[in-house]
């Protein structure tokens, strides 16, 4: 039942990772970080309330600490996404999305270092790989991370290109998305190319129309 | 449900759920502290690891540079900072000031280039400046943002290589600053007291492996070198030969050894000390060098107008000789050339302690040639035509030719004979009686050293040079001593007289310059029950060279014995007319040179004449050698020559001869 919720409402990406089951892996099990638990736990409680995210973890039938410290199988976020989606009756992309632009504010609240000496997310998308990548492998030295790399665009357009085993692009947009809200931007996120839509990468073109504040919002604390 | 439990379930529920939130926040904030724990451990173990994998790159490289590049590029890893850079002291382990290394991680490459250029010619120095004060200081040394630091090398690196945070540490071996390792990053970047305190570490590390080097390389630069002069040494020479031999074979060309050996080293070392000796070897190498490379900025490029040869390699084999290796030889003239100049330099006096020392030097040339299949065989035939030179007699220069294997053949045989010859008693003494001039009498015998070989009689000139050479001298000259000593006791015993038979004794140099030659003297008495007036020691002038006041004191410690002494073949060597009246002589022997050609030329006449005089003044005797005929007794007579011997009275005789000849004590001086 759960598994057919998730198939009716899966897209590409999500459904191919969805079914691989812990049981079902020979090869070692790729693990999410604790933090995203955390992150999902926060944006559930504060959007949904409380009581809707408790449900979650019964609903998917999985009893982890989900401590930010931890790793835990893949499989886990997918299933709780997934039941997410049914409860929240979306498809599991959209949740992606709505997580990752959830995500960020919380981020830049708990590591608010990394967005410090940023105004944009024009400056501080490009510094994903180097600075807090590497500050994500101090506290989980095998985590599985994406690649962001930038090519020529146009003046106004910020070309990122996503690559990622997981293929979650649904997310990356959705972190993208996030870190326009934390510097209260307005961009528009293109995603010409996509890899779950046969494309050999996944391509965002960020195009920022406005920046609101001059400022981010930390400098004001 | 009644009110009063409803009201206490909401209160439990109420409870629970602020339990909840602050099992919430507990977990929360432990989060946070095990982050920061992981944060730091794993800090930590980048930090060791970075420092282990430079310890260990540095501890297995075979070069200085090789440790330092991998450094640079390590920390540039690490904190992700564009550009390192390495100064390195590149005449370690001797002070000079820094220079680039040339070894860089520059990720900026395009905006660089030009600062890159001017670090790689400038030299640094300890100043106020960037990274001058790092040398300063000597420690490391982090600037948060070039821009506003007020020297100019900051500002230039800012403006010119969009350079804002830099730090640097230097590698310090003892007192000196080894190397510098700087660092540049685009952004400003505030001071990491932990990244100082690991790059600390890492210098420490870095001084370590240098360290090592340089005592690695010592000890291969001692193996292969020579710690007196610095030049490279036998084995090294061997190696660079075979090289040469090899590259000569390959090209169709040449290569020359000559073998250079002093002629007076023996003399200076034994008179003067081995410190003296010492001096000398290494005025000897920097007069050969500095004559080399004269040689050479004098050689005109083009290969067929010059006369001499190619690159040049003097090395040092051992005591006082020498060897120069000579490449791309086209003919024979340019190793004589080189040998001549050597010669010429080695002429000239040095001054060693104050004093002028006169040197020269006998050198043998080989040249490579088909037949020769390794460079030892060179080696070998330089040093034979050295022998030959030397044989020639001083300051000569030899070209080996095949003959010369015969006769280094011959003489290697006479070495092996005659180090068994005094055990197996080979050697035997001739007497030649001295006679007083005025009424005939014998007043004693000089004593002659005859070696028999086999059916032969070998004379001390064919054997004595041998002798000296290999030292062997010394116990040869002992027992010609003692045996002396021996036979007057029992000539005295057979022959009393109002004035006792006399023995003379020649001393060669070395024997005389022995520390206990004066005890060895008072023993050959003691053993022989003979009064020491009864002996006269007879000693070259050569004896007294080099160290004429140690000589004094020798001298004057045997007459103090009561010995008599003499010197032998006057006129012939350096006469030291300055000191000859410090000497405690009691006669004078002139040379048969002069008494062969004292009836014929006028010269040897006033030579005699004068050492006539000259002995008078001082108040010593004279005894003339070597008197063939009645003429030349009489002209001596005529200038109250005392004493005399030679073929004329009686050849050198055997001690049965002798004591024949004793049986009638007076030898007719008439026609």
């Amino acid at each position: 039942m759960l598994h057919d919720g998730i198939r009716i409402h899966a897209r590409g990406s999500f459904r191919d990772i969805a079914h691989r089951t812990p049981s079902s892996s020979t090869e070692s099990i790729p693990n999410m970080m604790g933090i995203v638990f955390n992150l999902l736990e926060t944006a559930v409680s504060r959007t949904y309330g409380d009581a809707q995210w408790h449900q979650l973890p019964d609903k998917a039938g999985l009893d982890g600490a989900y401590t930010s410290i931890g790793n835990y199988p893949d499989a886990d976020a997918f299933r709780i996404v997934g039941v997410a989606a049914e409860v929240l009756q979306l498809p599991p992309g959209e949740v992606l999305r709505w997580f990752g632009r959830e995500s960020m504010p919380m981020l830049a609240e708990r590591y608010r270092i990394f967005f410090e000496g940023h105004s944009s997310a024009r400056t501080l998308l490009p510094t994903i790989n180097r600075v807090i990548h590497a500050e994500v492998r101090k506290l989980y030295p095998s985590a599985l991370l994406p690649d962001f790399s930038f090519e020529d665009a146009p003046t106004d357009t910020l070309r990122m290109v996503y690559h990622s085993t997981r293929s979650l692009c649904d997310l990356a947009q959705g972190f993208i998305e996030g870190t326009a809200l934390v510097f209260k931007e307005q961009i528009t996120v293109e995603h010409p190319h996509c890899k779950i839509r046969g494309d050999h990468q996944c391509r965002f073109d960020i195009r920022f129309r406005e920046l609101v504040p001059t400022n981010s919002p930390l400098a004001e604390d | 449900m009644p009110p009063d439990e409803n009201d206490t379930t909401v209160a439990q529920l109420a409870l629970l759920s602020r339990r909840l939130e602050r099992e919430h926040k507990a977990r929360l904030a432990a989060e946070v502290l095990a982050e920061q724990g992981l944060r730091e451990l794993y800090q930590t173990q980048q930090e060791l690891r970075l420092l282990v994998s430079i310890a260990d790159t540095a501890n297995q490289s075979s070069s200085i540079t090789g440790a330092l590049r991998f450094a640079v590029t390590s920390i540039c890893n690490h904190t992700g900072w564009e550009v390192g850079h390495a100064y390195l002291n590149h005449q370690l382990p001797a002070a000079s000031p820094l220079r680039s290394a040339r070894i860089w991680n520059d990720n900026l490459a395009p905006a660089f280039a030009e600062l890159r250029d001017l670090t790689e010619q400038r030299s640094l120095v300890a100043s106020d400046g960037w990274p001058g004060r790092v040398l300063a200081v000597r420690q490391p040394v982090w600037i948060r943002d070039l821009a506003a630091e007020p020297d100019a090398e900051c500002q230039e690196l800012s403006a010119a290589g969009q350079l804002r945070a830099a730090f640097a540490f230097p590698v310090i071996i003892g007192e000196e600053v080894a190397a510098l390792l700087e660092f540049y990053c685009t952004r400003v970047q505030d001071e990491d007291p932990s990244l100082l305190s690991l790059l600390s570490q890492v210098g420490i590390q870095l001084s370590r492996a240098v360290e090592r080097k340089i005592s690695q390389d010592k000890l291969v630069y001692d193996a292969t070198h020579d710690a007196l002069t610095g030049l490279p040494n036998r084995q090294s020479f061997r190696q660079l030969l075979a090289q040469a031999l090899l590259q000569a074979q390959q090209r169709d060309t040449h290569c020359a050894v000559l073998f250079i050996d002093l002629d007076h080293f023996k003399l200076v070392n034994d008179s003067m000390g081995h410190h003296a000796g010492d001096q000398l070897i290494v005025h000897v190498a920097r007069r050969i060098r500095s004559s080399l490379q004269r040689l050479e900025l004098t050689t005109p490029p083009d290969q067929y107008a010059r006369p001499s040869c190619g690159g040049a390699v003097v090395a040092r084999l051992g005591g006082d000789e020498f060897t120069v290796l000579l490449e791309d030889v086209i003919a024979e003239s340019g190793p004589l050339q080189v040998a001549e100049q050597i010669q010429e330099v080695l002429k000239q006096p040095f001054q060693i302690y104050g004093q002028d020392v006169y040197s020269g030097a006998s050198i043998g040339i080989a040249l490579s040639a088909p037949g020769y299949y390794s460079g030892d065989e060179i080696l070998r035939d330089a040093d034979m035509a050295m022998y030959q030179a030397k044989s020639r007699g001083k300051s000569r220069c030899s070209v080996f030719d095949r003959s010369m294997r015969d006769l280094a053949a011959r003489r290697l045989t006479i070495e092996n004979d005659l180090r068994r010859a005094l055990t197996r008693q080979e050697f035997l003494l001739n007497y030649q009686p001295i006679v007083a001039l005025d009424n005939g009498e014998i007043i004693g015998f000089e004593a002659l050293i005859r070696w028999r070989r086999g059916s032969t009689i070998v004379p001390p000139s064919d054997f004595i040079p041998v002798a000296d050479n290999m030292g062997l001298i010394i116990p040869i000259g002992q027992w010609v001593l003692e045996e002396a000593c021996r036979t007057l006791r029992h000539w005295q015993n057979h022959f009393p007289r109002q004035n006792p038979l006399t023995i003379s004794v020649n001393v060669s140099p070395r024997q005389f310059r022995q520390p206990n030659f004066v005890m060895q003297v008072g023993r050959a008495l003691h053993n022989a029950g003979i009064e020491p007036s009864a002996l006269t020691l007879e000693i070259t002038e050569g004896a007294t060279m080099g160290n004429p006041e140690r000589a004094i004191a020798t001298l004057l410690q045997l007459r103090g014995l009561g010995v008599k002494l003499s010197i032998d073949d006057f006129g012939t060597g350096y006469s030291s007319l300055s000191y000859l009246h410090r000497f405690p002589l009691h006669a004078l022997k002139i040379d048969r040179s002069f008494i062969a050609r004292i009836d014929g030329s006028f010269q040897s006449f006033q030579v005699v004449h004068s050492i006539m005089s000259l002995a008078n003044n001082l108040g010593i005797g004279v005894v003339a050698e070597g008197i063939e005929t009645i003429e030349q007794v009489e002209q001596l007579r005529a200038l109250l020559c005392q004493f005399g011997q030679g073929y004329h009275f009686s050849r050198p005789l055997t001690q049965t001869d002798a004591q024949q000849l004793l049986t009638r004590p007076v030898v007719c001086l008439t026609r």
